[in-house]
């Protein structure tokens, strides 16, 4: 099964738990995006009912989808291939499985704390001060257990997913603790215009600097590994990998262009936004390049196919958002729903898609068994790209009725008649997306746990 | 004043930047570039590809439909928003 110079025995605990964490967080992110999304379709649904207010529910659901849905989707793959690629066991299965814990018991304080009202109010970084710094303690035990695997390589080359993983890693504890000002455990955050800049930057790169190089990172192992061929450049991806440090850190602020931030600031977020398409043009030629003329073997293999559907929809979220840098772009698609599709675009059909990906590519060889439904698998996969679609077409629309409202000094409560239709489509999808989360956690819990498969 | 505590970040972490750099270009990480193209596939699998279906065929030419439906989606705003820019 493996290489001379792979670890012989392994029972990747660390892998396993973080795959559970993702799938069964998957489902509670998404059910908390129907109720948010049903919410916006009708307002009273849940009046009087304080923990399911819709302030509440919309942080919750982008919390868990970051950070209990996607990443620890990406982590249990890099769980996987990283002691692979490093020629050596992971340093520590019984460290991994604490991470696991202190994960899921994050997210538990998370849900009931936002639930309770308890929130800092600023976007993506709304946890109190005790959850912020379980996050870093979290993220901090991740850098350990892989720091320590990369100092007992048996492979001195480290592959470019070594590299983003571990980027990703200490990236994240740094940037979540700064964007979440956790020096001041009260406010959570500074005075004025120089919050707003430190809130952007945090909240632009928890994408940019967390799930892009995860995702890459799994990409670069999957695509490779399901086409039987080698990686198209690995100079190319480390180029690739050094220009996303370079470039991704300073566009935060094309968030604020219509707010007091330095001008010269507001010049280089949305220069090095256009610049992005140097990063991803070479993640993508390198991916597509390996995979060029083995379309075949990637939809014979179910993570792969989430992968390169992932890598595609990378490409669409990048260019869009490099447009929307522009600011005669913006004065129409910010501050409305058109920013909510390319976000879902990018968290769930770009990172969240790769995350499954990496998953299900993961898991016959972490159970040793065949995953216990190819077409459960599928039908996940179709749901979930029909649903990521459909709420790109949907709230793009939605968000050009209201940024043409906006421009044409349109009030609101005349804007909403017009939308409602849509949000209802919006819900539907919403729907569906639930839906496949819960297809998911059944497959994934059933191929390792009750999975009828023969060991291979 | 805070310009002073946003520049030491960025420039620490310059030079740490720089640092991990130097060490990979030091420690032979850019050399062996052909080789490192072949690292996942050294615990290689010895596994018959599947055989694609029609059926699989035409999911792929569903995907390429739904693929180009998103560009489209993604054209036609930024025609529209370059088109209303000067309102």
């Amino acid at each position: 099964m493996t290489g001379k110079s792979q670890p012989s025995s392994q029972n990747y605990l660390t892998a396993k738990g973080f795959c559970l964490t993702s799938a069964f967080w998957f489902v509670v992110a998404t059910s908390m995006g129907l109720l948010g999304a049903t919410e916006l379709m009708a307002p009273d649904l849940t009046e009087n009912i304080g923990w399911l207010v819709f302030g509440r529910i919309r942080p919750i659901h982008v919390n868990l989808v970051l950070f209990g849905f996607v990443t620890p989707g990406l982590l249990s793959a890099a769980f996987y291939y990283v002691p692979r690629l490093l020629r050596t066991e992971l340093y520590s299965e019984k460290l991994g499985f604490i991470t696991v814990l202190a994960w899921n018991v994050t997210l538990v304080f998370a849900v009931v704390s936002l639930a309770s009202g308890y929130s800092q109010g600023r976007e993506y970084a709304e946890m109190i001060w005790p959850v912020d710094i379980l996050v870093v303690l979290a993220f901090s035990l991740v850098f350990v257990n892989l720091i320590m695997t990369v100092s007992r390589r048996k492979e001195p080359i480290l592959y470019v997913s070594i590299w983003y993983a571990c980027a990703a890693v200490v990236l994240t504890a740094v940037t979540f603790a700064l964007g979440n000002v956790i020096w001041r455990p009260n406010s959570g955050s500074l005075v004025g215009i120089p919050d707003a800049i430190l809130l952007w930057f945090y909240g632009h790169n928890v994408f940019g600097l967390l799930l892009t190089p995860l995702s890459a990172g799994v990409a670069y192992y999957v695509i490779p590994k399901a086409c039987r061929a080698p990686l198209y450049s690995h100079t190319l991806s480390l180029f690739g990998f050094w220009s996303l440090l370079v470039v991704y850190t300073h566009i935060g602020t094309h968030h604020l262009l219509q707010v007091p931030v330095p001008t010269w600031l507001k010049v280089i977020s949305i220069v090095d936004s256009v610049a992005m398409v140097i990063p991803v043009m070479a993640f993508l030629i390198n991916i597509w390049y390996t995979a060029k003329g083995k379309l075949g073997e990637i939809h014979a293999d179910i993570g792969a196919k989430f992968v390169f559907t992932g890598t595609i929809m990378y490409f669409f979220v990048s260019i869009q958002g490099s447009m929307m840098a522009l600011p005669d772009v913006q004065r129409v698609t910010h501050f409305n729903n058109w920013v909510v599709a390319h976000a879902h675009v990018g968290v769930l059909g770009f990172a969240g898609m790769i995350a499954l990906g990496g998953l299900y590519y993961i898991l016959p060889r972490i159970t040793g068994k065949p995953l216990y439904s190819r077409f459960l698998a599928d039908f996940q996969y179709w749901l979930i790209l029909i649903g990521v679609i459909g709420f790109t077409v949907v709230l793009t629309i939605v968000g050009l009725i209201q940024g043409n409202a906006w421009l044409n000094g349109e009030i609101v409560y005349r804007v909403l008649p017009e939308i409602h239709m849509y949000y209802i489509a919006r819900a539907s999808l919403g729907l569906i997306i639930f839906s496949s989360a819960i297809l998911g956690l059944y497959n994934i819990l059933r191929s390792i746990f009750f999975n009828p498969g023969e060991i291979s | 004043m805070y310009f002073p505590y946003f520049i030491t970040y960025m420039a620490l972490g310059f030079v740490i930047s720089l640092v991990v750099f130097f060490w990979a270009l030091k420690n032979g990480q850019f050399k062996e570039q052909q080789r490192a193209r072949f690292l996942p596939l050294e615990d290689e699998r010895k596994a018959s590809v599947e055989k694609v279906s029609n059926i699989k065929r035409y999911e792929i030419y569903a995907l390429m439909f739904l693929a180009l439906a998103g560009l489209a989606a993604s054209a036609a705003v930024l025609v529209f928003s370059l088109l209303n820019a000067n309102i």
